[in-house]
């Protein structure tokens, strides 16, 4: 048994134990502030020690696990948006009226199922990571017991994200009598093309396209976003998008290919229904969390362009932009979090007139949007170049173009958000407090968004030697 | 490595949107005086490199390369010719002026001048990025800042001020989104993977070796047109730029009218024609045909305008027809006039929008059939309204005389309808210019317009130096048609090459 | 004589099952239910294929003891939010779950 390989999952949820043991510790009234503390710093810490960590290639447990540079990109995508996320909850948790500790520790379990899938390299193992960053999710979102806004969404969430999870079983099971195994090497051997493999390749697809809130299975999205608590809707928005593509990307890459399953042309049907959806549900939308979840599920049609060329270029786009992703998205979501305190609401009334009471705060919502709709010199604009510019090469020309034309579209509702900050008259007359925190995170969101749009370097390169591992 | 010149016209305005952050929200004047400063600073350097250009030796000078994303191809290499020359002054030079139209902006100047400077230096890394790459960037960097400006400090007339920006960003979005697709298709095609560059020069060598099929530039360049047509206001794609100017802040006004629109201009030659040479001959009488109805239709609904910026909108639209016949035309005389003609207009424009702008700040109107006989109490800000009414209407002796002229005997080859149809639009401009002017400065002294202010203080610094353009290249039109020819000339043997190929209709 | 094929349909009608009660069923409980059904069928599709066809007879079984386990603590999640939605309105009905617009 190689237990170096497990060595950041089993790290993890190693200080979600220690995190809920110090809380039964402390006195009952006492701030839970530490543990958070003590969450991003041990989530610090073991990013630092992944940074080292390329290069380490292999099978672990049978099969079952897989660690290499592909996997690492992705944990490391996930450890970065838990610090950042981590970070602006603080006071969001501090203000919780009751289970404080066991926020963080949920939170940390969730990454712990984002990991697994990262390195899931058999249907089990795949669908373990599903469900344990999916029932962290269920938790997390209905948080808050006594609004009954956040248990409808976790209840909401639970029946569909199960129901999903049902459907997506049963095309594995239909897999699994086709080659008689369950790993991806020997699932990869044992497709044959036959009307149950695309019955259960469909089945399996659309599994994956509920986690990454792809039509037509994205109506929990702007539900769940709109109920959740902020900081989980942070997560669930990157984590849960990022860990789909996580096990989507390999497992098309490895196993699909070859055995008759058409599954560009699914890919691209679903990326198109994505990108089109996404960005026309979001213009009518007034809660920005709403509007949030329909944009991302435009993202999800963006993102699934990369990997229609079934080659390395695609892929690097889809890790690129992942990474990114994060970023636009702590910076949204932090600003989201200080005008939802002050306001108790999160709708574009609320955010008016932000510009005159937080300046540096209207300048990262407005960064974070247009780095989403992909304006230069923000990192999304790199990111989707790469996206795009793989399906060009692999002759999806139109489907490129759709992209480009939408996420130009996508600017309009974007821009919506930046007039009401602008232009809008502030609805009250109170100052404007911003936790230090809260403010950390967001500038530190800005400054990443910007500087990986200007010298996009350093990050490509890394995104394509794990791209690599991936296509042999 | 000798200094920096363009990179420091490039970041000039970045460095003084930067120290702009870090000042105190109420100290307006400061943050003023840093603008201009920064803005001067570029506005020098770029009077340096367009004199300093030496026309006799041309191509690419005052280079400057630093490697930046090699896995991609892209570097960081900035350079002007003498396509770019003359529009990196005028990008200054529109910068600076805008900088003291916009002196009597009190509300909120900090977030305005730090979008202003934004924005120019966007524009100014379009004119000077070798690299297509670093031009892209450049390129849409501008569109949100004016979006903002609208909003913030514009003016609602006929339609209100925020649809006026959405309609001007998402029209020119779109149209980036298929030139986007258009520069992604050319970039995946000319090179094999691996072998792939954003270098300017490399992709126009890769047409020329025919690493490009006719059919592929003709469907690339289909993308280019329509991206680049709709910045430069191309008929039928132009209806984002009357409403847009009309609900502009001043400097904004002037920069978008005087600058930005150029970049379609300077595309469609530095990519449409270099890199697709082909698809650009096939497509030229579309675009001839469009840029006829810009120059007859613009005209028509100026003649009929009650508001003045609606008035030069469209008289700009109208004469962005003239620079799309003449880069249609794909011969160096057409070319050169288009080029020539697209600085003259910056100039021209950018001082008309200022000269309204200041009328409109005294007497809070720009409706003509309240304004009448200002010539009485404005003086100063007739003279400079006056100028930039004659240079419209090419008056010889002012700076477009000379480009249009070239256009016309350029284009006449080879569309000899539409250069006369283009000529005959030379009357429609007077007719509306000569309206504007009488309606507005001329006429019986009123008595209500007694107490206010003519040009006095900042004011006077646009209308001294965009004037001094104004009339010393209408002088001396070498100076400009020199720098524009050296950049031209070496086109020859493309233009030759092309002569024969496919075309649209035949040639018509 | 039954063979896979049996089993199959079994699971396959089990399924479908789930799915109509999941889609028309307005009681909560009832359509946690219905997940159930549609968990076990995929259960018995993967019992059955490892008793007949599988190569590695083990993983099919395993996979299914997983389900099991997962499926307990999905029931435990879901049961304490259907209470917490019975304390704040009173009922259990999905047609009343209406405070978020789709």
């Amino acid at each position: 048994m190689n237990f170096d390989a497990l060595m950041l999952e089993m790290a993890v949820a190693l200080l979600a134990l220690l995190i809920l043991v110090a809380d039964l510790l402390m006195e009952p009234g006492q701030s839970r502030r530490k543990l958070g503390y003590l969450a991003i710093a041990g989530l610090t810490g073991l990013l630092l020690v992944s940074l080292g960590r390329y290069g380490m290639q292999g099978a672990f447990f049978n099969g079952l696990f897989l660690q290499d540079d592909y996997a690492l990109f992705f944990k490391q995508t996930f450890l970065i948006g838990a610090i950042l996320v981590c970070l602006f909850s603080l006071d969001t948790v501090d203000n919780l009226p009751h289970s404080r500790a066991e926020f963080y520790v949920l939170l940390l379990f969730a990454v712990v199922g984002m990991m697994i899938l990262a390195s899931a390299n058999d249907l089990i193992t795949l669908y373990v990571g599903i469900e344990l960053m999916t029932f962290s999710f269920f938790i997390l979102v209905g948080y808050v017991l006594c609004e009954t806004k956040s248990t409808e969404a976790a209840i909401k969430y639970l029946v569909l994200a199960s129901a999903a999870s049902a459907v997506m079983l049963y095309g594995m099971s239909l897999l699994f009598g086709i080659a008689g195994q369950l790993s991806y090497n020997a699932l990869a051997k044992g497709l044959t093309a036959s009307p149950a493999l695309i019955v259960g390749g469909v089945m399996v697809l659309s599994g994956f396209a509920f986690k990454i809130a792809a039509p037509p299975f994205h109506m929990w999205a702007p539900d769940v976003y709109e109920g959740a608590p902020i900081p989980v809707t942070a997560l669930l928005a990157m984590g849960s998008k990022a860990a789909g593509f996580a096990a989507m990307v390999r497992i098309f890459a490895e196993v699909f290919p070859g055995t008759g399953y058409p599954w560009p042309l699914l890919l691209l049907l679903l990326s198109g229904a994505a990108m089109l959806v996404g960005n026309l549900a979001a213009i009518p939308q007034t809660n920005l969390k709403r509007m949030l979840a329909y944009s991302s599920v435009a993202q999800a049609g963006y993102l699934l362009t990369g990997m229609l060329s079934g080659g390395f270029a695609g892929v690097k786009g889809v890790l690129f932009y992942l990474m990114i992703y994060v970023f636009a998205n702590v910076g949204a979501f932090a600003v989201l979090t200080a005008v939802s305190r002050h306001r108790n609401g999160e709708t574009i009334g609320d955010i008016a007139g932000l510009s005159r009471k937080a300046p540096v705060l209207a300048v990262v919502m407005t960064v974070s949007l247009l780095s989403m709709a992909g304006i230069p010199p923000l990192a999304g604009f790199v990111g989707k170049f790469f996206l795009f510019s793989s399906a060009i090469d692999a002759g999806y020309l139109w489907i490129a173009v759709l992209g480009f034309v939408l996420s130009m579209v996508s600017v309009y509702y974007y821009l919506n958000v930046v007039k009401s900050m602008y232009l809008g008259a502030p609805a009250d007359d109170r100052p404007f407090e911003i936790a230090m925190p809260v403010r950390v995170t967001a500038v530190f969101a800005m400054a990443a968004t910007l500087a990986m749009g200007v010298y996009p370097g350093p990050l490509s390169q890394l995104a394509e030697t794990a791209a690599k591992t991936v296509f042999k | 490595m000798s200094f920096p010149v363009l990179s420091t016209i490039l970041f000039a305005p970045i460095a003084g949107a930067a120290a702009i952050t870090f000042l105190p929200t109420t100290a307006g004047s400061t943050i003023k005086k840093v603008s201009a400063a920064s803005m001067g600073i570029s506005f020098l350097l770029s009077l340096m490199v367009f004199f300093g250009y030496n026309w006799q030796t041309g191509g690419m000078q005052f280079v400057e390369t630093l490697t930046w994303l090699p896995e991609m191809g892209a570097s960081y290499s900035l350079g002007v010719d003498g396509l770019s020359a003359p529009m990196i002054l005028l990008t200054a030079l529109i910068g600076f002026a805008g900088v003291f139209a916009s002196w009597r902006v009190d509300e909120r100047p900090k977030e305005f001048f730090i979008l202003f400077l934004l924005l120019v230096a966007g524009v100014a890394g379009t004119f000077v990025a070798r690299d297509l790459f670093l031009f892209l960037l450049c390129y849409e960097v501008v569109v949100i800042p004016i979006y903002i400006m609208i909003i913030l400090w514009g003016s609602s007339k006929r339609v209100t001020k925020e649809y006026a920006a959405m309609k001007l960003t998402i029209y020119l979005l779109l149209g980036s989104a298929f030139l986007l697709a258009g520069i992604l298709m050319l970039y995946l095609n000319a090179y094999p993977a691996g072998a792939r560059t954003f270098s300017m020069e490399a992709l126009a060598k890769a047409a020329s070796s025919g690493a490009l099929s006719p059919e592929f530039q003709k469907f690339a360049f289909f993308f280019v047109m329509l991206g680049f047509g709709s910045l430069l206001s191309m008929w039928p794609f132009h209806s984002w730029s009357p409403d847009g100017y009309a609900g502009a802040p001043t400097a904004v006004s002037m920069v978008h009218a005087g600058v930005l629109k150029k970049i379609g201009g300077y595309g469609l030659i530095r990519i449409g024609l270099l890199m697709l040479p082909l698809g650009f001959k096939f497509w030229a009488p579309l675009i001839a045909a469009f840029g006829v109805a810009n120059v007859a239709y613009a005209a028509f609904i100026a003649l009929v305008q009650k508001d003045m910026k609606y008035v030069v909108g469209y008289s700009s639209v109208s004469h962005m027809g003239y620079v799309l016949i003449g880069i249609a035309a794909a011969d160096v005389i057409g070319i050169n006039g288009a080029v020539a003609n697209m600085f003259a207009h910056g100039v021209m424009s950018a001082l008309f929008f200022a000269m309204i702008g200041h009328i409109y700040h005294a007497t809070h109107t720009r409706h003509i059939p309240d304004l009448g006989g200002l010539a009485h109490q404005m003086p100063r800000a007739t003279v400079g309204f006056f100028l930039a009414g004659m240079a419209s209407l090419g008056l010889p002796g002012l700076i477009s005389f000379v480009p249009e002229f070239t256009i016309f005997v350029g284009s006449f080859k080879a569309f000899p309808l539409f250069a006369v149809l283009a000529i005959a639009g030379i009357i429609l401009t007077a007719l509306y210019v000569l309206r504007v002017l009488a309606d507005v400065l001329f006429g019986p002294r009123r008595s209500e317009w007694d107490g206010v202010h003519d040009l006095h203080g900042a004011d006077w610094v646009p209308l001294v130096v965009l004037g001094a353009f104004l009339i010393g290249f209408g002088f001396f039109p070498s100076l400009l048609m020199d720098v524009v020819n050296s950049g031209i000339e070496p086109l020859t043997p493309l233009l030759v090459k092309i002569k024969t190929a496919a075309t649209l209709w035949g040639g018509l | 004589m039954i063979g896979l094929s049996h089993y199959l349909l079994v699971g396959a009608a089990l399924f479908g099952l789930g799915l109509f009660g999941l889609l028309t069923k307005r009681n909560l409980i009832a359509v946690l239910m219905s997940i159930e059904l549609m968990l076990n069928s995929v259960n018995i599709n993967l019992v059955a294929f490892s008793r007949f066809s599988a190569t590695d007879a083990a993983a099919g079984q395993v996979f299914s003891l997983f389900i099991i386990a997962v499926a307990a603590a999905e029931v435990a999640v879901g049961l304490a939010l259907a209470y917490a939605i019975y304390r704040g309105r009173d009922t259990v009905s999905v047609d009343e779950m209406n405070w978020l617009k789709w």
